[in-house]
């Protein structure tokens, strides 16, 4: 059966709600090694471009580098559409979750910046970090992580709530849940 | 509460048990299987991905250095593995901690094996 937004209930049972939050924490897991594992591509990569100066785009470390960047998307992607049957999940106006709103836009950010990254590298040929070309890289992608970590937060608060999971055992990591819960942690904009 | 259409005794009373079970479908706690299936895919494709490094690159990506990052993977892998089965299934009765050792202790044994025998 096919459940449109219209027909989606405001509030669903609290056990319903736990299998489908646990649902998506799998996903989130599941890219979470991911991207432990690119971590590791970053030595793997940079040993190799030590050992062959030359690069190309098919090199093994740069085939595990790159495929993350699809392989996370799409679990993004997956949590997205799938985050629809949790109600507490929805941004304002029954949209997207804000969290998940801001990692696309921190990528989108990115994305742009590639092609000024391009144009810049046309005339200047070097790699220094701290050129202003890099700035937009970093800048949309700690808006994207900020904005994964504000979601992953919210799933794992909610299986706090609900007492599918039980809260820290250090007081001040128990108060830093207590107030998640009560809103204070983060923006009321996420609902 | 309000259910989707199809679920409930049309308007009267909340959800039902068999209701709540046809709106969860396959519940996380026997979903076993198909991450220890999972596990063993990804461990394989590491496997293939460090092989295929040092067999059609070996003189840009040195075996040691492929084995070392296939071991490394498989202990991330195995980490994201455990946590998976054990979240999915706390506060239920079910309880797959045979399934996850044998698992993760053959993967153990094939990565050692892998990394003594394969490509040196």
């Amino acid at each position: 059966m096919i459940v449109t937004m219209a027909q989606m209930p405001a509030l669903i049972p609290k056990e319903v709600e736990i299998q489908r939050l646990k649902k998506i924490w799998l996903i989130v897991i599941a890219m979470g090694s991911t991207a432990a594992s690119v971590e590791v591509d970053n030595f793997v990569d940079g040993s190799l471009h030590q050992t062959s100066i030359r690069d190309s785009a098919f090199t093994p470390a740069h085939w595990w580098l790159y495929s993350h960047f699809i392989a996370l998307p799409l679990g993004w992607g997956a949590a997205a559409i799938y985050d629809r049957k949790v109600p507490v999940l929805r941004g304002p106006n029954n949209s997207m979750n804000t969290g998940l709103k801001m990692t696309i836009l921190g990528y989108l950010a990115t994305m742009f910046t590639i092609g000024v990254n391009e144009m810049w590298h046309f005339w200047f040929v070097e790699e220094i970090f701290a050129v202003p070309n890099h700035w937009m890289f970093n800048m949309g992608v700690v808006v994207a992580f900020m904005g994964a970590l504000a979601y992953v937060v919210r799933v794992y608060a909610r299986l706090v709530e609900l007492g599918a999971e039980t809260p820290g055992e250090n007081p001040y990591v128990a108060e830093m849940y207590k107030m998640a819960l009560e809103g204070k942690l983060y923006s009321r904009a996420i609902p | 509460m309000t259910l989707p259409k199809g679920f409930g005794s049309g308007g009267a009373g909340g959800a039902s048990s068999s209701d709540v079970e046809r709106m969860i479908g396959k519940r996380v706690e026997n979903m076993t299987g198909m991450i220890t299936i999972s596990y063993i895919a990804a461990w394989l494709a590491t496997f293939g991905g460090t092989a295929a490094g040092y067999f059609y690159y070996p003189w840009a990506y040195p075996t040691p250095s492929g084995h070392y990052a296939f071991i490394v993977l498989t202990i991330i892998e195995a980490i994201g593995y455990i946590f998976c089965v054990k979240v999915m299934q706390e506060g239920s009765n079910k309880n797959s901690n045979g399934v996850v050792a044998a698992t993760v202790a053959g993967t153990a044994v094939g990565t050692v094996l892998i990394s003594m025998f394969v490509g040196n």
